[in-house]
């Protein structure tokens, strides 16, 4: 089972926290959580990955889907602490390249 | 020498398998507690892979609430090496892994990356159908950090 933390911060940028595997199953809620921040206006998103034990390539297409859905409305999704195993999923598909790791949810937005 | 631990699991070939399989190999990482995380991940990453295929296309024609079709999930580690095996009465997979490739890491590619990536995290990944079956074994030689 895989819980999701969503919250808004004071500068406006929506932080969702997923708590342990992003598989097939729960990467539908992934996209759930960001289509609706960015619906709602949230459209600068980062999602920490700090608790996110497991990323398959389900979870990975989640991602993908809400950076272009952020993209799109004028904003992005940046990506930030992920552990070693999304890291080495990361590069082995090279989406490392697109979905560039950030070393704290705080500064993800700054450069 | 540690001695081989070998666990098994069988079940419907749906997105339950998903959780369930990876759960067995936590219970095999509890076990064979010398097996590096590098070996795990590697190996977890293409099981998660490829039990995700089996849920999502084995049934792909089967009518709406049948639940005929099953998987038996093994998973195995050695002082040599770590490895899984798949055995489900679903569909014919209509895939040939010599031809699976990685997508150019780009926005318009939400999926496809599955198998590839299955391929790109272990050292073996062999696909046959038998006897009416589909067979995936998948293994690791161990040696990472």
């Amino acid at each position: 089972m895989t819980d999701f933390d969503v919250r808004t911060d004071a500068r406006g940028i929506g932080v969702v926290t997923p708590k342990g595997r992003l598989n097939m199953v729960s990467a539908k809620q992934l996209r759930t959580a960001v289509s609706e921040l960015v619906d709602a206006g949230t459209t600068k998103v980062v999602v920490d990955l700090a608790e996110t034990t497991f990323l398959d390539s389900s979870g990975l297409g989640a991602l993908v889907a809400g950076l272009k859905s952020a993209r799109q409305a004028g904003g992005d999704l940046r990506i930030a602490r992920p552990t070693q195993q999304v890291v080495t999923v990361l590069g082995l598909t090279n989406m490392d390249k697109v979905l560039r790791p950030r070393e704290s949810v705080d500064g993800a937005f700054d450069g | 020498m540690a001695e081989p631990v070998r666990l098994t699991l069988a079940t419907g070939a749906d997105e339950t398998a998903v959780d369930q399989t990876q759960d067995l190999l936590q219970t095999l990482w509890e076990q064979a507690p010398d097996v590096g995380d590098l070996d795990r991940i590697r190996l977890e990453t293409a099981v998660a892979e490829v039990i995700g295929n089996i849920a999502k296309h084995t049934r792909r024609l089967d009518p709406p609430g049948s639940d005929s079709r099953r998987v038996h999930v093994t998973v195995w580690c050695s002082d040599e090496e770590v490895g899984a095996e798949f055995v489900d009465n679903g569909l014919p997979v209509a895939i040939d892994l010599s031809d699976v490739t990685m997508p150019d890491p780009d926005l318009d590619a939400e999926s496809g990356r599955g198998l590839a990536l299955a391929l790109a995290a272990v050292d073996q990944l062999d696909y046959e159908r038998l006897s009416g079956r589909n067979h995936w074994r998948l293994s690791c030689r161990r040696g990472g950090a």
